[in-house]
């Protein structure tokens, strides 16, 4: 007789999803299950629309990484219409796009990952939040993270627009230009994002690398797979979130392949299970061979371990610094673990702050040219950007009018889909013995997919408060056994 | 002060629309009384649009109420104040207001809720269906006799 138990809904991930672990005989897991509810119908509603339309549709449905989506769907239209957007575009664009990247890194680690890191993995449930990680590091830091976040947001919508669905991104350029006098408030924004990355960064230092248990936890073999990375570089091999070719490395860190957006369906296919709604992206280099790791399996991972990995370093110097720390204090390169992600993700953010720092200072960003009008006529255009949680591609095809006729799109999540399943299936077999399950162990096996900071995100809800975590235990007829309700 | 009405919702996504329907419809009616925001954003980020405020309604969409789509059930804070609770965003309502007493912001002194069970919040471009479309009918009542109450002192359900 098998048991199985769900967990539903996952906590603090954003999105819906459950997990199902079958019990076999002897109480350990016979199978664990990531499991998440599929958005559909997007194709079909894409279809007939205007191209344009497509970076403020795409932002919309997603409420998690609305401006991820904005930026992938504005360049598939520059390689829709084929043309470049001017200097100064090119570079607010990745202006905003960094602004991004540090809020939203700031706050899976808040959020996200310092419930499990500084307040612990086996704390109880109910401090296990972002009190229990104020209720550690103080209420000051709560009010600096909540205070940059609102002074980022503010700066977002000063240079994309007000509107609820800003038009910024247009096929060849943005909207508005950048005025002279407000080039200061981003310049004072980015010393206090560098100064915010780098304290964060010094938590994580302080709080998780000096303890023991952490790190043992971190490096541990149940949180560890030796897939393949894929992430964007620039031209000097060096992590980029806007632009640059993709590149994968295999599980010893050599380069697999490095092609431009376009090429994209020549590396990555899409499996598909009968288990879950969810497409599992593989390297068609390798070609699928089930749910494992090592070379011979063309499971990969994205987001910011994998990007790190699939990198020769970080373009700005003191996220430099932090990459080489990462490497040498995790026994070289590429890293495996996969709660490095939590790391990684604040070695990211101190880049993203650096960089944003650098666009601030440049007087390009200025420059009132900046929409290059379309004149070709547009046939089909992939946009690539690397969202926070992970490669992310538009795919769009039109008539000659530029209307939608396909749109296809792969999210970081799909990309990151079936790795994770790896994770969860290993986590809760290293985990669970002699079918003992108790809270603390449910929270280590959602750690192996927290770390990637998975989006399942599609209707946005702050409700409902009351909703609790079942786990509930059903024998191999299905008949329910036990139901444990988390409050 | 005037009171803030919180729509949160996704109108590309069938029936999670009916907040910003909501909010489209009580911009017409109520003439000032009140400040409507209809938003797609959650989490940490309602705390921007929520600090400041003495009284605040928010709407939302909810399915797991156990009642049939297009009930509107009224909570109160309580209902939700419990951090333990999950919440499928960043951070939910509950975890929210607890942190914004923690933090010692001015925040809302009454929120009332007003949530509408739904059917299908997963497909892109879906029409709304009929059962949620119609619980405007009594959920506009509903949010416009609290409005009353608190800026006039009458009631009129």
């Amino acid at each position: 007789m098998s048991d199985r138990i769900v967990i539903d809904p996952i906590t603090r991930l954003e999105g819906h999803g459950k997990i199902d672990i079958i019990l076999n005989d002897s109480g350990g897991v016979d199978r664990a299950y990531l499991q998440v509810p599929e958005l559909r119908g997007f194709e079909r509603f894409a279809q007939g629309r205007p191209a344009e339309d497509m970076p403020q549709i795409t932002s919309r449905i997603c409420g998690v990484c609305p401006t991820a989506h904005h930026m992938a769907g504005t360049k598939a239209l520059d390689d829709l219409y084929k043309v470049d957007p001017p200097p100064a575009a090119r570079k607010i664009r990745e202006l905003v796009y960094n602004i991004f990247y540090v809020e939203d890194h700031a706050l899976h680690f808040f959020y996200l990952a310092g419930p499990d890191f500084v307040v612990g993995p086996k704390a109880p449930k109910a401090e296990r939040n972002i009190l229990g990680v104020l209720g550690k590091v103080g209420q000051e830091i709560g009010l600096k993270v909540i205070g940059t976040r609102r002074q980022l947001r503010e700066l977002m919508t000063m240079i994309m627009g007000k509107a609820i669905h800003p038009v910024f991104g247009l096929p060849g350029g943005i909207s508005k230009p950048i005025a002279k006098e407000d080039q200061q408030k981003i310049i004072d924004a980015a010393d206090v994002a560098v100064e915010f990355a780098q304290f964060s960064l010094k938590i994580f230092n302080d709080v998780v690398l000096s303890n023991p248990k952490y790190m043992e936890y971190i490096t541990s073999d149940i949180y560890t797979h030796k897939t393949y990375y894929m992430g964007m570089v620039d031209q000097n091999n060096k992590v980029n979130f806007y632009d640059g070719p993709i590149r994968v490395v295999d599980p010893d860190g050599k380069e697999l392949c490095k092609f431009p957006h376009g090429k994209y369906l020549d590396h990555v296919a899409e499996h598909v299970e009968p288990w879950s709604y969810m497409r599992f992206s593989y390297l068609k280099d390798i070609g699928w061979n089930g749910f494992n790791d090592g070379p011979g399996s063309g499971i990969f991972a994205v987001a910011p371990l994998a990007r790190l990995n699939a990198s020769d370093g970080m373009a700005t110097p003191l996220a430099q610094e932090a990459y080489e720390q990462f490497y040498k204090a995790c026994g070289g390169k590429p890293v495996h673990f996969t709660l490095a992600n939590s790391w990684a993700r604040l070695i990211e953010m101190l880049y993203s702050a650096e960089r944003m720092k650098e666009l601030a200072h440049d007087p390009e960003i200025v420059n009132p040219k900046v929409h290059n009008i379309p004149t070709e006529k547009p046939v089909e255009g992939v946009g690539i950007v690397e969202a926070p949680r992970g490669t992310l591609i538009h795919h769009y095809q039109t008539d000659e009018k530029g209307l939608i006729t396909k749109a296809n799109l792969i999210v970081a999540t799909q990309n990151n889909s079936a790795r994770i399943a790896l994770s969860v299936d290993k986590a809760a077999r290293g985990l669970i013995k002699n079918g003992q399950v108790d809270d603390g162990i449910l929270n280590m096996v959602e750690m192996a997919f927290r770390a990637y900071d998975p989006c399942h995100g599609c209707a946005t809800h702050a409700l409902p408060g009351q909703m609790p975590l079942s786990v509930r235990v059903f024998d191999s007829q299905h008949n329910l056994l036990k139901d444990i309700r988390r409050r | 002060m005037k009171p803030l009405i919180l729509c949160l919702g996704n109108d590309l996504l069938g029936d999670d629309g009916i907040g910003i329907r909501a909010a489209e419809k009580l911009q017409t009616m109520l003439d000032g009384q009140a400040d409507v925001v209809a938003t797609s954003m959650h989490g940490v980020a309602l705390l921007d649009l929520l600090v400041g405020y003495k009284r605040v309604i928010i709407i939302d969409a909810i399915q797991m109420s156990g009642f049939p789509p297009g009930s509107v059930i009224e909570l109160e804070l309580g209902d939700l104040r419990t951090v333990q609770s999950p919440s499928p965003h960043y951070t939910g309502l509950p975890e929210l207001i607890l942190l914004a007493e923690q933090m010692q912001l001015d925040f809302p002194e009454e929120i009332k809720i007003f949530a509408v069970e739904i059917d299908d919040p997963y497909t892109v471009g879906r029409e709304m269906s009929m059962a949620v479309s119609k619980s405007l009918q009594k959920l506009i009542p509903c949010v416009m006799a609290y409005i009353d109450w608190w800026q006039n002192g009458t009631y009129h359900a």
